[in-house]
C-alpha cells in the first residue's frame, strides 16, 4: 500500500524524467552524422589540453575508426551527460520527498503509526523511486539503439546494457543518499540543498586537476564509459572491485551502505 | 495477561535537558475511557505516542496489552488506532483514496460505525483532500482511526477544529465504543466534555499527573472565584479581590466568602453580568500553575 501511494506522488515526476532523457538523447544521436565530420575538422578537440580526461573525449569522438567515434559520443552525450547528471537531479528529486515531505505535511507520524514496520516503510518508500531512477535510463538507452540504426550506426546490447547498469548504480546511490538525509530532515529543499551541495562540489573538484581522482564523478566518467562501450570491457569485469570498471561493485556497495544507513536512521527516529 | 491495557510506571521522558515526562504512573483497564486533559506542552502527546512506540521513554516501565513499545510497538500497532495531534492526511489524495489506504492496513473494519460516521460528518469523499476544510481533514483523520476494529483507541485531541454539534456526535460515537468495550485514551482541551464522557479524568501539568487532591482544591479556590463584567465607572465592592483583568475587561475575583452571597449583596448597577459555575480549564491551569495557596504550584 505504501508502496502504491509512493508511485501514485512520483508517477509524474518519473514520467517527466522519462522525456527529459529522451529528448536529450534523440537529437544528439540524429545530428551525428552531420557532426561527425565538423568534429573531425575541428583541431582544437583534437588538441585539448585541459586535463587527460578531455583530451581522451576529445581523441575518442574525433577518432578516424567510425565505430570507435560513435560509441564514445554516445558514451560523452548519453551516460556522462544524461545518465549521470539528469539521473542525479531525478534520483535527488524523488529522493527528498520519501520522508521529509511527510514531515512537510504533518504525516509522518500517521505513517510511523500504521501497523507496519518502520524497515517496511522504508522498502515501499525506496523500491518504486528506484525503479523510477532505473527503468527510465535502461529504456531511453535501449531506444538509442533505434535512432542509431536510424542512422545508419550500431550499439552494440551488450556493452549498451552494461554501461546502464553503471549509470544505473550511481544514480541509485544517489537516491538512497538523498534518502538517508530525508530521513533526518523536516524540508525537502533542505534535503535538496545539501545533496545539491554535494554533487556540485563533487563536479566542482571533478574540474579540478590533481584532485579528480578522488572524487565521485571519476567513476562514472569518460574513462569508464568510454571502454565498456568500445566492448573492451566484460561483464564479470564490472563487478571486480579492484579493477577499473569492477567500480560497478563499489557503487552497489554504496547503495547498501546508504540504505543501511536510512534503516538505522528511520529505526531510531521519534516521531 | 493482566486485564490493564496500558500499565505505566515511574515513566520518564526527556528531550535534551527537558523532561517531557517525569515520573508518570497509570493503569488503564479494559473498556475504560481515560480523559487526559492538560495544557499545551503537559506532555500529553508525549505519553501517547510512547504508548504507541512513536518516542522512546528514558526511564520507567510501560506496558500496553502486554507489549513494551520499546520493543514490540509493531505488536500494539496491529491492535491499536492512533490519531496524531498534528492531522495527518495526504492532500494529493481524495477523502475516498485517503480512506481506503489508512483502513488498509487493519484487517477488520466496524462497518456499522463507517456508516454511521459517513452519514454523521457528510464528507464529500470524491473530492482531493487539499480542498478540505481543516474541520473536514479532522473529520477524515477521525473516519480513517475510528472504524478499524482494534482493541485500544489513542486519540490526541480529537475534537480539535470540530464544531460543537460534532463534539457532541464524537461524544456519542465514543460513548457507543465504550460500552462495545473498547479502550479509549482521549486528550483534550474542552474539560466539561472530556468529563461528561470519560470513566476517569487525569490531568497532565509540567510532566507530572495532578493527583486528584490538588485537583479537587484547585476546582474548589474556582469555584469561588467568579467572573464578572462591571458597570461602566464601577469599581469592585468590597468583599473581592481582583485576581486577573482579562483583555475583554472581564475580572476574576476572589470573594471572601460564599461567592453566591457576596453577588447577591451587590447593590445594583456595579455588576453587569456574572459567571459562577463549572471552571474553565484555562482557569484550572492559571490556579495550578500559579497559586501555590490553593494547592497549585506545579
Amino acid at each position: 500500500m505504501i508502496a502504491g501511494k509512493t508511485f501514485h506522488e512520483i508517477r509524474w515526476m518519473a514520467l517527466a524524467y522519462l522525456l527529459i532523457l529522451e529528448l536529450l538523447c534523440v537529437p544528439v544521436l540524429m545530428w551525428w552524422p552531420d557532426l561527425y565530420p565538423e568534429l573531425q575538422r575541428s583541431t582544437l578537440l583534437r588538441n585539448l589540453n585541459i586535463g587527460d580526461f578531455a583530451r581522451r573525449i576529445g581523441q575518442g569522438i574525433t577518432s578516424d575508426d567510425q565505430d570507435l567515434a560513435y560509441s564514445s559520443w554516445v558514451a560523452l552525450m548519453l551516460f556522462l551527460r544524461s545518465g549521470n547528471l539528469v539521473g542525479i537531479a531525478a534520483a535527488v528529486l524523488l529522493g527528498t520527498g520519501s520522508f521529509a515531505r511527510e514531515r512537510e505535511n504533518q504525516t509522518f507520524e500517521f505513517l510511523l503509526s500504521r501497523p507496519v514496520s518502520r524497515g517496511r516503510i522504508l522498502w515501499d518508500k525506496v523500491w518504486p523511486a528506484a525503479l523510477c531512477v532505473v527503468v527510465p535510463l535502461f529504456l531511453v538507452n535501449a531506444s538509442a539503439m533505434y535512432w542509431s540504426h536510424v542512422i545508419g550506426e550500431r550499439l552494440q546490447p551488450r556493452e549498451l546494457f552494461l554501461a546502464t547498469t553503471h549509470a544505473a548504480s550511481f544514480a541509485l546511490a544517489f537516491l538512497l543518499l538523498t534518502t538517508w538525509v530525508s530521513v533526518h530532515l523536516r524540508v525537502q529543499a533542505h534535503v535538496a540543498a545539501i545533496v545539491g551541495a554535494f554533487a556540485v562540489l563533487q563536479v566542482g573538484l571533478y574540474l579540478t586537476q590533481r584532485i579528480r581522482p578522488y572524487t565521485l564523478f571519476r567513476l562514472v566518467d569518460f574513462d569508464w564509459y568510454g571502454p565498456i562501450l568500445a566492448g573492451n570491457t566484460r561483464a564479470w569485469q564490472m563487478f571486480d572491485p579492484w579493477n577499473g570498471p569492477g567500480y560497478t561493485t563499489w557503487l552497489l556497495l554504496g547503495c547498501v551502505v546508504f540504505y543501511a544507513l536510512a534503516w538505522r536512521s528511520l529505526a531510531r527516529t521519534e516521531a | 495477561m493482566t486485564d490493564a491495557v496500558i500499565s505505566v510506571g515511574g515513566l520518564v521522558k526527556t528531550f535534551g535537558d527537558r523532561a517531557a515526562l517525569r515520573d508518570v504512573s497509570l493503569t488503564v483497564p479494559r473498556g475504560e475511557l481515560l480523559g487526559l486533559v492538560g495544557p499545551n506542552g503537559a506532555g500529553k502527546s508525549t505519553l501517547l505516542r510512547t504508548l504507541i512506540g512513536l518516542v522512546q521513554r528514558t526511564r520507567g516501565r510501560v506496558a500496553v496489552m502486554g507489549h513494551d513499545p520499546a520493543t514490540q510497538s509493531l505488536a500494539i500497532r496491529h491492535r491499536t488506532c492512533y490519531l496524531p495531534g498534528e492531522t495527518g492526511v495526504y492532500h494529493q489524495m481524495t477523502g475516498q483514496q485517503f480512506l481506503d489506504f489508512a483502513l488498509g492496513f487493519y484487517p477488520r473494519h466496524q462497518a456499522g460505525l463507517r456508516q454511521r460516521l459517513q452519514e454523521g460528518f457528510q464528507l464529500p469523499l470524491h473530492q482531493k483532500v487539499r480542498s478540505f476544510s481543516a474541520g473536514m481533514k479532522q473529520k477524515l483523520a477521525l473516519m480513517a482511526t475510528l472504524i478499524p476494529d482494534v482493541d485500544l483507541y489513542l486519540l490526541d485531541e480529537p475534537d480539535r477544529t470540530l464544531d460543537a454539534s460534532m463534539r457532541f456526535f464524537l461524544r456519542d460515537l465514543l460513548l457507543a465504543m465504550k460500552r462495545q468495550g473498547k479502550t479509549v485514551v482521549l486528550s483534550s482541551h474542552h474539560l466539561g466534555e472530556v468529563e461528561a464522557l470519560a470513566d476517569r479524568l487525569v490531568f497532565l501539568l509540567d510532566g507530572t499527573f495532578v493527583v486528584p487532591e490538588r485537583l479537587a482544591a484547585a476546582r474548589a479556590s474556582l469555584r469561588r472565584r467568579p467572573r464578572l463584567r462591571l458597570c461602566a465607572g464601577a469599581t469592585l465592592p468590597a468583599g473581592a479581590r481582583e485576581l486577573l483583568r482579562e483583555p475583554d475587561g472581564t475580572l476574576v475575583v476572589a470573594t471572601d466568602g460564599d461567592p453566591m452571597q457576596w453577588l447577591r449583596s451587590v447593590p445594583d448597577g456595579v455588576v453587569e453580568s456574572a459567571e459562577v459555575g463549572i471552571p474553565r480549564l484555562e482557569d484550572l491551569y492559571a490556579v495550578l500553575l500559579h497559586d501555590p495557596t490553593n494547592g497549585g504550584g506545579a
